[in-house]
């Protein structure tokens, strides 16, 4: 699998652009405009955490929105069933993901291509099956009622969408920093290196497996933290998250973004959420345009928007 | 003694293709290993490399059983091997290349808050090793995009960044012209001061200029072991591997 040029001038760049324009949004948005740009923004998370695995290990994983189902059956069970404050809810969601994501990857890793899309892709349905039928988590009724994190006492309402959104934007902000550290760190070297030639990495003593099931494991749990994150915005799960499509959709955007930029996957969720949702509200056959659209991009367009990008700062220069 | 193959064997199916195979390579030496087509050469690099697990015999390893060991796990005991066929990072430069391959000479491949772009002492030691291996004016060249000679000396800088005791060569010299071939000699040549070396090679010039003692396969067994002036002298290698 192909991963776009090492950039970490226009990674910085693109954020910037993207955060500025969500941050002036947000304030001069309307109401649904926030929560749109706090519904994008949890998206880009879980599209970043599918771009980390692909891009660093060659991962590409059909089942990530199993994930994304943990981080938000955790997170209302903890915060209903067990009273535990919003935030604990997520930071607890996010280790429960890195061990259930560190178990499964122990087991899956060593798989290459096809053979891990159809595991991981076994393994999310099997989870949605589950959800589906269990009386515990609602089945297909789901789990309503969850609360977002309480800051009254500095004197921030969080069910006012605009710092809400800001939260979450938050949220992205960190997880961005930490992948971009790991990404220019040697482990993430040697993750790029796997995806490159997972062989030679064994022919110079690289511990090629525990590499994969670190970054598997830290994927999960930021897919975790952005199902934690979904339910507290929505104060709502349903089964329908699981499924994957879901997955499918998060790898889409990093395509469409360009794979293995981390800000191109926020770009990739940011554009085609926005042409999902204006789409849909126009034409019944909205489906069928994303369709040709992410042809057109696979087709013609090598890496990407990020692609895109780094022929305009080429030609800038 | 550095390396030791005790009475290998392995088979596939029922052809056997190593049959009794003992070699020994002592530190600091170079040896090469020759044999004709389907003499069991590539078998027996895999096999000391760890790609591949003999039916039966042992191999010890500065003093340590390795018989069961991956080829990780070897690697990180220092046996490193550049391949036939290139295997390269395509998407790397190679002053990246490097600095990889030195995270596991440093052991700090697990570390994920310190960039590796500014860790001096590595990259320090991959400009280093650049030079030592010729690449110095190509350090921000990406590896897919080096000239194929190049590319060889590339796997060559990429072997001895992770600092190991026995350098496993196999074939380096294949494909290249007669001047890139006379270059990957001369720093295999200047390699073999500081590592020791085994060579599984097909190109008979090549092993004379290089290897103090050579081993020589026929059918899997080993017929023949000298220098290289009694291999060039012995009856039963011009027969059987010469055809003379």
């Amino acid at each position: 699998m192909r991963a776009v040029n090492y950039n970490p001038k226009l990674r910085l760049q693109l954020l910037l652009i993207l955060l500025s324009i969500s941050i002036i949004a947000n304030i001069f948005g309307s109401y649904f405009t926030r929560f749109f740009i706090a519904e994008i923004t949890i998206l880009s998370i879980f599209a970043i955490s599918l771009d980390f695995i692909a891009s660093r290990g060659g991962m590409v994983s059909l089942g990530h929105a199993m994930f994304l189902g943990i981080g938000a059956y955790s997170t209302a069970i903890l915060s209903i069933n067990y009273g535990i404050s919003p935030l604990s809810s997520t930071l607890s969601t996010f280790i429960i993901g890195v061990v259930i994501g560190l178990i499964i990857g122990y087991f899956i890793v060593f798989l290459d291509g096809i053979f891990f899309i159809m595991v991981t892709l076994a393994l999310g349905e099997m989870f949605n099956a589950w959800v589906f039928t269990s009386d515990f988590l609602g089945g297909s009724d789901g789990i309503s009622g969850i609360i977002r994190p309480d800051f009254s006492q500095i004197g921030i309402d969080m069910n006012n969408p605009l710092t809400f959104s800001f939260y979450v934007i938050l949220w992205l902000l960190g997880i961005y920093f930490l992948l971009t550290k790991i990404t220019d760190a040697p482990l993430g070297r040697n993750l790029d290196a796997i995806r490159q030639n997972s062989h030679r990495i064994s022919a110079i003593g690289g511990y090629t497996k525990a590499y994969k099931a670190i970054a598997f494991s830290l994927s999960a749990g930021i897919a975790s933290i952005a199902g934690s994150l979904y339910v507290q915005l929505n104060g709502f799960i349903s089964p329908e998250l699981t499924h994957w499509t879901v997955s499918g959709e998060g790898l889409i955007m990093i395509i469409v973004g360009g794979i293995g930029s981390i800000s191109g996957a926020i770009l990739g969720a940011t554009v085609v959420h926005i042409i999902q949702h204006e789409l849909s509200n126009i034409i019944n056959w909205w489906m069928l345009v994303i369709g040709f659209g992410f042809i057109f991009i696979v087709l013609f367009m090598e890496d990407g928007l990020w692609g895109l990008l780094e022929r305009i700062q080429k030609k800038l220069k | 003694m550095l390396l030791s193959l005790n009475n290998i064997n392995k088979s596939f199916g029922a052809i056997k293709v190593l049959n009794n195979v003992n070699i020994i390579s002592e530190r600091k030496e170079c040896i090469g290993i020759i044999g004709p087509n389907g003499a069991g050469k590539s078998t027996l690099f895999k096999v000391i490399s760890g790609n591949l697990k003999q039916d039966t015999g042992d191999i010890f390893f500065n003093n340590t059983n390795i018989t069961n060991f991956n080829t990780e796990k070897r690697a990180r005991l220092g046996i490193s091997q550049s391949f036939q066929k290139n295997s390269l990072f395509p998407e790397m430069t190679v002053k990246e290349s490097l600095t990889l391959a030195l995270t596991h000479k440093y052991n700090v491949s697990f570390n994920i808050f310190n960039s590796l772009v500014n860790n001096k002492n590595i990259n320090t030691d991959a400009i280093n090793i650049a030079k030592d291996i010729g690449l110095s004016d190509y350090l921000e060249t990406k590896s897919d995009n080096l000239a194929y000679g190049l590319q060889r000396q590339l796997e060559l800088g990429i072997a001895i960044a992770c600092n190991p005791t026995l350098l496993l060569l196999d074939e380096p010299t294949a494909g290249m012209s007669p001047q890139e071939t006379k270059e990957i000699i001369k720093l295999i040549k200047k390699l073999s001061i500081n590592y020791s070396i085994i060579i599984v090679e097909h190109d008979m010039e090549v092993i004379y200029e290089l290897a103090k003692r050579i081993y020589v396969l026929d059918r899997g067994s080993l017929i023949f072991e000298g220098d290289s002036k009694s291999v060039k002298n012995s009856e039963l290698v011009q027969q059987k591997y010469l055809g003379i």
